[in-house]
């Protein structure tokens, strides 16, 4: 790697819609609302100042092409790129929106992301598109995580418990934060109990079907402190991507309780940061909790914990808003659902408001640093993004 | 000598009890039970199936012919052979014919087999009848049908039992018929076509067989006869002049049902699998006429028991557990799923051909792994553009699994309120692969469990019917 693309690029604003069964919004009013949040944040002018744009949307359905953002905005005649990259989507769009600002080639951009997924009925995410291929078979989306749970089951000895542990937290997390689809309390008996998705999977262990869009605008820092002053905004410190295969389950090397993309996404992310180790030099992360074992997956993965201790961390409450290294902080997942879309720059959003100490009722204390992670497809695409303070140094 | 080389039979692994479609039609139980096709499963698969079973140990490129037999096709036109050939990994100069449109089909596709052997045009033909015929709901044969597979070699060198003779009767009998747009069997009068049919026929046929040999009834140590209906049985017993008790094979009515264009092959195989050398078997059809043949079994009959399972796929069974299951299976219930309206490309179905039939993936030259699908590169070590193809290995263990409730990717195994299992499988060649799992209660599936491969309809989008591989129980 040439260069770093730590505290390059600043996140000056931040525009987060209520998340959940919109029924009564389209995905364009869901970008406006959007964008236009952020616009305001930043203190920028939309069509005078932002210069490009990226649009997360993952389902055809949602809408095609760079005009998914164009037309609610009347955002006309500047470049604009439609992003799909399976559940990174929204956090690809982020990466790209980075990049080009690292780049030196524009000044403001537009990171976005729009998923309705309310509009196309039916349950669970659309998964055909995965494989158009006849003669392979595919799975449901927590059919891409039970088969895991199930050896982590026998090789670790978690249990049904400690999966259900993780909605719990993150259901009381998510309590507190007003643009979530789900605020209330769970049960670790509800969560038990619950009907079964997909073995051994129950209700609880997924996160719900969702609508909802998200914005960031993009800046360098130097930009930053002139537009919205000290204080106001956050550095990227990483934001990294690793791609493996669609095959996953025809993989000798599958074990379901570690996943490569997730790994090498994680280890990237720390270089480019300068961190040794996560757990001490981060304050917290936003991992993908599409489900809840995909969760404790990701506390190993990212190099929290040890080999098979993601558990201890659930179990010890480590990972609570209160704990030692409090994980989805807003809820998660659990509580937002996953509009594909938007996803990956809501946890762009979260980190950012987090560190500046803005998430009020949900803040982490002495916030700093974070990481938020996304894993897409069968386990294929990992991705990874740290944001702190301008300020902030790995080491500390 | 021109014969039988080897013999495979399958049956579904689900039964359904008389009795409880009898209760549903509102009518009497013809008692026990009969064979039930799973969803995922028709004429063609099951085909697939005794095919495998024949085949145990020979190699399908040494075979010329393959002659499909069904009265119930699942295309009105497509040639069943062609695919069932492709997924037995047979060459692609092998002669393939279906015979369709009588329960006779069977019996005839085995004479046309003999003679092609005899006439020197082939070495080695492949027979396979099957059908899953499905019978209107309230009628008859809605108990009385069964579903089956049974599948002969047919060849002149090393046979397990020769053919001595062939005699064969035609004579169109009213019915029953089935039009080009009925979507059942239909019947006028089954009793006139039992009386100047069937009862007339079939003796007629062995009669003859018979005569020709220089044999009478008492010199054959069983009759293979596959009759209409349970009933026949007893009469032609009588008409014939031999015992029911000693010298009829069992007719397998309790148990699997009236499996039409297979019926008689696999009583033969039956008959096969307890013969000793000398042995003489009389195989007849019934079917617009009937055909006969009569067959000795040689000193190489001892050698085929080892290698196949037969009508052991008889005594492997599961109950379905209602009516509603039975009528969903048999599509005589419209649930409205899974939905048809999807499309697939065909396109891709026919490029992927051999990933989908017979069932090849890569094994990688750099390192020696053996992965599906076939691709470009090795999963493993990243090596592009150097690989061989292999046939996947039929049998392997769960890695680990999933029972999904809510994944349907047009033909899932359950029913739409059942899951589909997916199990992550290890297969004995080592190739990791992700198969579905049908046969199989929830409950049962277990990490490490021993799977075998299973040829199925994996769904018809867009009308079209696409075939490929799943993973089962290893079925005893």
């Amino acid at each position: 790697m040439k260069k770093s693309i730590k505290d390059r690029v600043a996140v000056i604003g931040t525009g987060v819609t209520k998340f959940g069964e919109r029924w009564e919004k389209s995905a364009d009013d869901l970008i406006a609302d959007a964008v236009l949040a952020a616009c305001k944040e930043a203190n920028v002018d939309l069509q005078k100042d932002v210069e490009a744009g990226w649009v997360g949307v993952a389902y055809d359905s949602t809408g095609t092409s760079g005009n998914v953002m164009t037309d609610p905005v009347a955002f006309y005649g500047k470049p604009v790129t439609r992003v799909e990259n399976y559940c990174c989507t929204g956090m690809d769009s982020f990466r790209n929106a980075a990049y080009a600002v690292a780049a030196g080639i524009y000044d403001i951009v537009i990171a976005t992301g729009v998923e309705k997924l309310l509009d196309t009925g039916g349950s669970g995410l659309k998964m055909d598109m995965m494989y158009p291929h006849n003669t392979l078979i595919g799975q449901s989306a927590p059919g891409i995580f039970a088969p895991g749970a199930l050896r982590a089951f026998k090789e670790y000895g978690w249990t049904k418990e400690d999966l259900a542990r993780v909605a719990v937290k993150n259901h009381h997390n998510g309590v507190k934060h007003p643009k979530a689809h789900f605020r209330k309390e769970i049960t670790l008996e509800t969560a038990v109990n619950a009907p079964m998705i997909c073995y051994p999977l129950g209700l609880f262990d997924c996160c719900a079907i969702s609508d909802g869009a998200a914005a960031l605008i993009l800046t360098t820092p130097e930009i930053a402190k002139d537009r919205v002053g000290s204080g106001n905004y956050a550095t990227v410190k990483a934001v990294s991507q690793a791609v493996f295969t669609k095959y996953p389950f025809n993989d000798p090397n599958y074990t379901g309780i570690s996943v490569p993309s997730t790994v090498q996404a994680g280890v990237s992310a720390y270089e480019q940061a300068g961190i040794q180790n996560p757990r001490k030099e981060l304050d917290f992360g936003i991992v993908h909790d599409c489900f809840t074992f995909a969760e404790l997956l990701h506390y190993q993965d990212l190099g929290l914990c040890g080999t098979g201790e993601s558990a201890d961390l659930i179990r010890e409450g480590v990972t609570a808003i209160d704990g030692d290294f409090p994980i989805n902080p807003d809820g998660g997942l659990k509580c937002f659902g996953h509009p594909i879309g938007a996803t990956g720059c809501r946890m762009v959003a979260e980190l950012t408001k987090q560190v500046l100490g803005k998430a009020e009722g949900y803040q982490v204390k002495d916030a700093k640093a974070g990481l938020a992670h996304n894993l897409g497809g069968p386990l294929s695409i990992g991705m990874v993004s740290i944001v702190g303070t301008p300020e902030w140094e790995a080491g500390g | 000598m021109v014969g039988i080389l080897s013999y495979g039979a399958y049956v579904p692994i689900w039964r359904i009890d008389r009795s409880v479609i009898a209760q549903i039609a509102g009518t009497g139980s013809m008692g026990g039970e009969r064979s039930l096709a799973a969803r995922d499963e028709d004429s063609l698969t099951m085909a697939v199936e005794a095919g495998v079973d024949c085949l145990a140990g020979l190699d399908p490129k040494e075979i010329d012919g393959l002659y499909f037999a069904t009265a119930s096709s699942p295309f009105k036109q497509k040639l069943g052979s062609s695919i069932i050939a492709s997924a037995l990994d047979m060459r692609k100069d092998v002669c393939t014919f279906d015979f369709n449109s009588s329960v006779r089909a069977g019996t005839s596709a085995v004479k046309a087999a003999l003679d092609a052997v005899k006439a020197g045009s082939a070495k080695k033909v492949l027979v396979i009848a099957s059908d899953h015929r499905v019978g209107r709901p309230g009628s008859q044969y809605e108990q009385m049908f069964g579903d089956a597979a049974a599948a002969l070699l047919i060849g002149d060198n090393g046979a397990i039992c020769e053919e001595n003779g062939f005699a064969t009767v035609s004579n169109p009998i009213p019915g029953p018929w089935q039009t080009e747009t009925d979507t059942y069997l239909r019947t006028f009068e089954p009793k006139l076509d039992r009386l100047s049919g069937v009862l007339g026929d079939m003796p007629t046929a062995v009669n003859e067989v018979l005569g020709k040999a220089g044999l009478t009834s008492s010199d054959i140590s069983k009759f293979a006869l596959a009759g209409p209906d349970p009933r026949s049985y007893r009469d032609l017993a009588r008409t014939l002049k031999f015992d029911p008790k000693t010298q009829m094979e069992d007719p397998l009515f309790s148990s699997v049902g009236v499996t039409g264009t297979s019926h008689a092959l696999l009583l033969l195989v039956s008959a096969l699998e307890k013969a000793a050398p000398g042995d003489k078997i009389v195989c007849v059809s019934h079917g617009e006429g009937s055909d006969a043949f009569l067959f000795t079994a040689t000193p190489e009959i001892e050698t085929a028991k080892r290698e196949h399972r037969g009508t052991k796929y008889v005594a492997s069974k599961k109950m379905v557990p209602s009516y509603g299951r039975f009528a969903d299976w048999q599509g005589t219930r419209d649930t409205g799923w899974p939905p048809r309206d999807m499309s697939s490309s065909v396109v891709t179905f026919w490029r992927e051909e051999r990933w989908a039939f017979p069932f090849y993936g890569m094994k990688c030259n750099n390192c020696g792994t053996i992965q599906y699908p076939l691709g470009r590169s090795c999963i493993n070590c990243r090596a592009t553009d150097n690989f061989e193809e292999v046939r996947i290995a039929s049998k392997g263990k769960v890695f680990t699994f999933a029972h999904d409730y809510i994944y349907d990717h047009g033909l899932i195994p359950g029913d739409g309120v059942t899951p589909g299992t997916r199990v992550v499988s290890d297969m004995e060649d080592g190739c990791r692969i992700w198969l579905e799992m049908v046969d199989c209660e929830q409950e049962a599936v277990e990490i490490d469990m021993p799977i075998e491969l299973t040829f199925r309809l994996l769904h018809d989008k867009g009308g079209y019917r696409f075939y490929g591989w799943r993973a089962r129980p290893v079925r005893g």
